[in-house]
């Protein structure tokens, strides 16, 4: 390939990446990849994708008389595999990690996860905890019994975990700490007459007392549901430690 | 004779074709197709996730390389080197704290480095310990885990390992016995263009190397993330995890993770806080100990840069190392 058309070709696949980064920014969807801390490193990419490609463009305009002899040793493949990303992103469905991806990635039931879990964050009013903030409590308070019959108003998908009870089902939401890669699944049991008929996958707001149970011997909380509304797949449908 | 002519007859072949077609579709359980539409987008989301965190620091890496070859001065790093095998690995390694990238921006500057230069053993230790001897990494670690032991066990055994396999290393004295030639991505036959003079001649110099590197290491980052994404999609680590204990098994599984998982040395710290409470001290620092120095991507890039036998070196050397510091502190501190 000559390198005039080589390079039109790389700055294109280089424009192709930045709009497509820029597109997940602009329309909040950069958060179904990565934890929201590390956005702006996503905005710097854009900047850096922008200038490789200004330059490389006015790189190919720049008119050599002996270009016709210089050429390009098998980067075609590069071209085409460093475009796949982007094919990959309009191709295949974007979709947030739901309940089919618990199964490979396994739900947890206790939050080992935060290291700062000093017991500050444990004073969020108790409809205002989401199930992160309930499982760091069961995990690390001692003295449960301030928090039991407290009401709960948590978000969640809904996965039907097969060593639950017929009338409970996990309400579950995907930690990120960086990226989907690290993800994992959390739950929270909860009671509710209806459980089997509520579809898997469904985004769920239940509210409810909380209670003590078990659960793959670990203490955890259990919600006796007394509503359970269907809503909306959230903005963020990750829980960022 | 008879089979010959029904051949001839295209149409037949199609016909023939289209209903082997048909069977197979037939034989292939339904479930098949469901389980795919179920799990393709979580495959794409993985995939996606490693490559758009990682794009940044490959880009920054890539970068600095192109601005290592246009601005410093073989000559200069020449005489900036010690000559000590020993020395010049522990410069090597502490060299990071001059280049802040990760483990996919490492490779393509290294490379340059020796390019310039660079003694293997200073080259190898500044590989393996750079991505995590840097001041971004430190202050991710520290944001994480606090200023303790943690950091302080992660920055020295990264810098006992780097060193000694750097040493290791320097046994080897011909350099193409370790690193494969650099081929130019473009063959100029003439040079036409004199020489570059201005800042913003070398500077557009430095973009266009940077980007001519970034497609070539980036195919690595591509086919790894897709791999680690394919491994995570399909194959369940629910298992991994619960398997994972016993002062050896833990170390184990924790190192098979950090293979996997390819996540960027950045960032990793965050991923191994999730950890801490299921696994040991030790084997959470085998995992951000080896993480950064070997995975699924890196290794693919090592393919490019390294020959097949300091490959293999490359990626055992630091397996055995942090396995043993992992069991050790395992056996030391339960």
């Amino acid at each position: 390939m000559p390198v005039r058309l080589y390079r039109l070709f790389q700055g294109l696949t280089l424009i192709a990446l930045c709009l497509f980064l820029a597109g997940k920014l602009i329309n909040g969807k950069l958060t179904w990849y990565i934890n929201m801390r590390f956005v702006p490193l996503t905005m710097l990419g854009i900047a850096l994708l922008a200038m490789m490609a200004q330059v490389i463009f006015s790189q190919s305009r720049k008119k050599n008389e002996d270009d016709e002899d210089d050429h390009i040793h098998g980067s075609t493949r590069n071209l085409i595999i460093l475009f796949l990303p982007v094919l990959i992103g309009i191709l295949l469905p974007a979709r947030p990690l739901d309940s089919s991806a618990v199964e490979t990635k396994g739900v947890n039931v206790n939050a080992p996860l935060i290291s700062n879990a000093s017991t500050s964050q444990f004073e969020v009013a108790a409809d205002h905890r989401n199930i992160l903030d309930w499982m760091r409590i069961f995990n690390y308070e001692k003295d449960l019994s301030p928090y039991l019959n407290q009401n709960a108003k948590v978000i969640g998908f809904v996965y039907h975990d097969e060593r639950l009870p017929e009338d409970q089902f996990l309400l579950s939401r995907f930690v990120v700490s960086c990226c989907a890669a690290d993800a994992f699944a959390i739950g929270i049991p909860v009671q509710w007459e209806g459980a089997t008929t509520l579809e898997e996958n469904t985004w769920l707001e239940v509210e409810g007392a909380v209670q003590a149970t078990e659960f793959n011997d670990q203490r955890t909380p259990l919600i006796i549901a007394t509503s359970v509304q269907t809503v909306r797949t959230p903005e963020q449908p990750y829980l960022f430690p | 004779m008879d089979t010959t002519q029904r051949i001839r007859r295209p149409y037949v072949i199609v016909i023939a074709l289209a209903a082997l077609a048909i069977l197979m579709f037939s034989l292939v359980p339904l479930s098949i197709f469901s389980f795919l539409s179920q799990r393709l987008p979580v495959f794409a989301t993985v995939f996606l996730g490693i490559f758009i965190e990682a794009v940044p620091y490959l880009l920054l890496g890539t970068l600095a390389s192109g601005f290592v070859e246009v601005f410093l001065d073989r000559q200069w790093m020449m005489r900036v080197m010690p000559r000590g095998n020993v020395s010049s690995a522990m410069m090597g390694a502490l060299l990071g704290l001059a280049f802040p990238v990760c483990e996919c921006g490492v490779i393509p500057l290294t490379r340059r480095l020796f390019q310039k230069g660079l003694p293997i053993s200073a080259g190898v230790a500044f590989l393996l310990a750079a991505p995590v001897f840097n001041p971004i990494v430190i202050f991710s670690t520290a944001a994480a885990f606090g200023w303790g032991a943690m950091l302080f066990w992660r920055l020295g055994l990264t810098l006992v390992i780097a060193t000694f396999i750097g040493i290791i290393f320097s046994v080897e004295k011909d350099a193409i016995n370790v690193i494969k030639p650099i081929l130019p991505v473009i063959h100029i036959h003439k040079h036409s263009h004199g020489p570059i003079v201005t800042f913003k001649d070398k500077a557009a110099q430095a973009f266009v190397i940077g980007a001519d590197e970034f497609f070539e290491m980036g195919r690595y980052l591509v086919i790894g993330a897709m791999l680690a994404a394919a491994m995570q999609t399909f194959i369940g680590q629910g298992t991994l995890l619960t398997i994972g204990k016993g002062p050896v098994f833990s170390v184990l599984v924790m190192l098979t993770l950090a293979f996997i998982l390819s996540i960027c040395s950045t960032v990793d710290a965050f991923v191994a806080l999730g950890f801490v409470g299921t696994f040991s001290f030790g084997s959470i620092l085998s995992f951000l100990t080896f993480g950064p120095m070997v995975d699924i991507k890196s290794l693919l890039m090592y393919r490019q840069v390294f020959q097949k036998r300091a490959v293999v070196y490359l990626a055992l050397l630091p397996l055995l190392m942090s396995l043993l510091a992992g069991v050790v502190s395992n056996y030391f501190s339960p």
